[in-house]
């Protein structure tokens, strides 16, 4: 039997051989020679190209890139320019005047005003459904064209020559120029869609007006983008070609990242963040800063009738202990959180907590026991409920905690972890008893989240609050002149809602960049918004 | 054979039929639904919505257009992925797990025969227990700890392999075969356990028999005897196990793709069930039930080929 010993012998050199013969073995994907390719790290598959139906993050990185609307934000998220030059509001502030500039779609077809106000037509048509029609409910008509009242052409936007864009509001938008910058604003090609039907975003036949333009997109496995010569800036643009990479396994990603295999991923597990900041390790990686994001628990009051007891409600609300989620678990500086609405956040005189937000600890479990016995419920018989949760890693480090919080006080909650973006399908679905949501502002300004429990929001109001006290005021609210009494008058809608605990926010988001610090023009900022034209490499620089 | 051939078919379409059927109303029957943004929108626009997709109609209804359309090769659209379709998402996705599920299997067959032939030769002996104590450390250790402990080997430690991902069409196959290496020895190391158990415990067998006897009593010489007559009876009991072990491996893990991000159908499947995607389940059952009912029909053919006295009538 002498053969398979010598066989083993020599399959073993040749391993060697060829593992040794490797140049680098750094597994970066093969860029052709003399461009520039950028690697980034996605999260998730996109569930949809289509501007106007996306709804996850990921696909507004990849729709950031390719799109250029009305306005954009700049490498440190601020709005400016984008193809409109410049603007201006009437006196009452009800309509708004954009002026374009000259630029083309990336097939050479020329962008005009006209495909705006067909973007916002499509946006509105109640066939279309789209989760984010309501967001421009304050432009005319928007809300009876999305309820099929009345037909699209009624929409209140218009398009008086090829080179402006007309918006006409029900009431005054001071922040407008923040909501022009999501993906619910971005332009439509017209001629595509004519010729497509639905499915003028397949990759085949791709048409966006933005830096870059998507190739080829593999389930699974990445976007793959490159430069759009008739983009109207694109001598400033640096980087030739781009790849979106999903991936939920944030450590899985992070080791990508060290060793080049990704360039910059927008998410870090937050139990990592303070051993990657150690000397030795990469500490010029990591970026972290306040976002604008809540993690909240909506209860669904339909799914389990003992939600409708505004005293078990608040008894959860209360019995999470914060300061430990936040300042032990995730240890990645975020923020223990008592309101929906983030600290820092623009146009606001801040967040009045619900009347027990002070207390410490132990006197909000005992209460919270107390309100639980009041209720019927009791360690010995407690209410049973199922939490659905998203099987990323930061949900799955703080619910068994806050489920060990909760059990002390008569609720049992078995945990119940899905994707991402089947877990919220399942919200959107009512499918769920109490849910673990993320939400990250659309656009700077608290409406972003106070809409969230407004009775009329549809499938995000996840809660189905429903408090006329509070949709009266956030009404009011959208009528207020005066930015300091809208501020005011959203804060008293938000402690409403806060005391009557339909949802209970566990803590503030950070944002959590790993940025290989080689990737020049990256830049931290507030809404964590980054396009690849402004980025470059180290030593490279852009052909304009 | 050929007269085989034709009646296994016929035995197909009714079984094909059948897992078609069940698969339909099993997945209907479980609770949830794909449409779940659309529910909170105004009844107009849910009635659109579902008609959209034939959702309006009764359940048998439904279910007769949708087995004419699989007759016709349209698995329909993804109900989720709002811009694929069925069999896009198929076609992009079972290539890859082909592959790699392809590669694993020829890679335990390869090593699963070669440990269990060593093993059974000096059975009982250091070399046998080393062998099987490989195997079935294979066996014991998941997938989800193997994959991991590779790449922190492999490739944050010794750098020589990429940590996760799928080479871009563009990349030579010079380097881009770095990719598979990781995922195909983790999803072999399980295949190689199982195989090499088989493998021995027939090679064990065969070794006792008559024939072996009487090849040994020629004069031939011990690899002959071990290589071309003892083997081919002893792995009998392996051909019918590898035809639908392959159609599992072929289609895809969970654990490898996640693990390796790499673009298979196996994620695709688990997460499409998870939200009631029911046109991509049903469209990766039948591939799967098809490929079942295909390697079983090549596994006894070649029963046939080996065995002398099985006849395919």
């Amino acid at each position: 039997m002498r053969p398979w010993g010598t066989w083993t012998v020599a399959a073993a050199a040749l391993a060697t051989t060829a593992l040794g013969a490797c140049d680098s073995g750094s597994g970066r994907a093969a860029c052709p020679a003399g461009k520039l390719c950028l690697e980034r790290g996605n999260v998730a598959d996109p569930l949809t190209l289509d501007p106007l139906k996306s709804t996850t993050i990921g696909e507004q990185h990849i729709l950031g890139d390719m799109f250029t609307a009305l306005v954009q934000y700049d490498a440190k998220g601020e709005p400016i320019p984008g193809i409109a030059t410049a603007w201006e509001t009437s006196p009452d502030g009800l309509t708004w005047t954009f002026h374009l500039r000259e630029s083309k779609w990336s097939d050479g077809a020329p962008l005009t005003a006209d495909d705006f106000v067909f973007a916002m037509q499509r946006l509105m048509d109640p066939k279309f459904a789209s989760e984010y029609a309501y967001i421009l409910y304050f432009v005319q008509n928007a809300e009876a064209v999305n309820g099929g009242k009345l037909p699209l052409t009624a929409v209140g936007v218009d398009a008086p020559d090829p080179r402006t864009f007309r918006i006409h509001l029900t009431h005054p938008v001071p922040y407008l120029l923040r909501v022009a910058t999501h993906t619910a604003m971005y332009p439509i090609p017209r001629h595509m869609v004519e010729k497509y039907g639905d499915h003028w975003t397949d990759p085949a036949h791709w048409v966006s007006n933005g830096a870059y333009v998507i190739k080829t997109w593999v389930l699974g496995d990445r976007i793959h983008a490159e430069r759009n010569p008739y983009f109207y800036d694109a001598k400033s643009v640096c980087i030739d070609e781009v790849n979106f990479y999903p991936g939920a396994d944030a450590i899985s990603a992070e080791r990508r990242v060290r060793r080049g295999e990704i360039d910059y991923n927008w998410d870090i597990q937050s139990n990592r963040i303070s051993y990657l900041r150690q000397p030795g390790q990469i500490p010029d990686f990591v970026h972290v800063r306040t976002w604008l994001g809540t993690v909240y628990i909506p209860f669904n009051p339909n799914a389990v009738p003992a939600f409708k007891d505004i005293r078990v409600r608040q008894a959860l609300t209360m019995a999470i202990d914060r300061d430990f989620v936040a300042g032990k678990l995730m240890r990645g500086g975020q923020l223990p959180a008592y309101t929906l609405v983030p600290p820092g956040i623009a146009s606001y005189p801040g967040s009045v907590p619900p009347h027990w937000a002070g207390w410490s600890f132990e006197r909000r479990m005992s209460e919270a026991k107390r309100l639980m016995a009041e209720a019927g419920y009791t360690p010995e018989h407690p209410l049973k409920f199922e939490l659905k949760m998203r099987n990323t890693n930061d949900p799955q480090l703080i619910y068994p905690a806050i489920q060990a919080d909760w059990r002390s006080i008569g609720a049992v909650a078995s945990l119940y972890p899905e994707e991402s973006q089947i877990a919220y399908a399942d919200y959107s679905a009512r499918n769920f008893q109490a849910a673990d949501v993320g939400w990250i502002a659309d656009y700077n300004d608290p409406l972003t989240f106070l809409y969230l429990m407004k009775s009329t929001t549809g499938p995000q109001n996840y809660s189905d609050y429903k408090n006329p006290a509070y949709d009266a005021l956030l009404d009011k609210a959208d009528h207020d002149v005066d930015l300091t009494e809208r501020g005011l008058d959203l804060a008293k809608a938000e402690h409403l809602g806060m005391e009557d605990a339909t949802v209970a926010p566990v803590y503030f988001y950070v944002s959590k960049d790993l940025v290989n610090p080689k990737l020049t023009g990256w830049q931290e900022n507030l809404p964590d918004w980054h396009l690849s034209r402004y980025m470059c490499f180290a030593g490279h620089k852009p052909p304009g | 054979m050929l007269q085989f051939l034709f009646r296994r078919l016929l035995v197909a379409i009714p079984t094909m039929f059948i897992v078609v059927t069940l698969a339909f109303f099993m997945m209907r029957a479980a609770p949830g639904s794909p449409f779940v943004n659309e529910r909170r929108l105004s009844p107009e626009v849910e009635r659109n919505v579902m008609a959209k997709y034939g959702m309006d109609k009764p359940l048998v209804v439904q279910y007769a257009t949708y087995v004419g359309g699989v007759l016709r090769g349209d698995l329909g659209p993804s109900l989720k992925y709002k811009d694929k379709s069925v069999l896009k998402i198929i076609s992009e996705g079972f290539p890859h797990s082909l592959f790699i599920g392809g590669m694993a299997m020829t890679l335990a067959a390869l090593v699963g025969v070669t440990l269990g032939v060593v093993g059974a030769l000096r059975q009982n002996r250091p070399a046998d227990y080393t062998a099987m104590g490989v195997a079935v450390l294979g066996v014991c250790i998941p997938t989800f700890v193997t994959a991991p402990l590779l790449v922190l080997l492999f490739a944050s430690t010794l750098g020589i392999l990429p940590t996760a991902g799928w080479p871009a069409a563009t990349q030579p196959l010079s380097s881009a075969w770095r990719y598979f290496v990781m995922p195909v020895v983790v999803l072999s190391l399980p295949q190689i356990a199982i195989i090499s158990r088989l493998t021995r415990a027939g090679m064990i067998e065969v070794l006792r028999s008559n024939y072996v006897r009487t090849a040994r009593a020629k004069g031939l010489p011990e690899h002959s005897v071990v290589l071309r007559h003892a083997l081919r009876g002893a792995i009998l009991p392996l051909v019918s196990y590898l035809g639908p072990a392959t159609a599992g491996v072929i289609t895809g893990s969970l654990v490898v793709e996640q693990i390796f991000q790499l673009p298979g159908i196996g994620r695709a499947f688990v997460s499409s069930a998870l939200q009631r995607d029911y046109t991509v389940v049903m469209g990766v059952v039948i591939l799967y039930a098809g490929l079942i009912l295909f390697l079983n029909l090549v596994a006894d053919i070649l029963y046939a080929a080996l065995d002398p006295r099985v006849r395919l009538s």
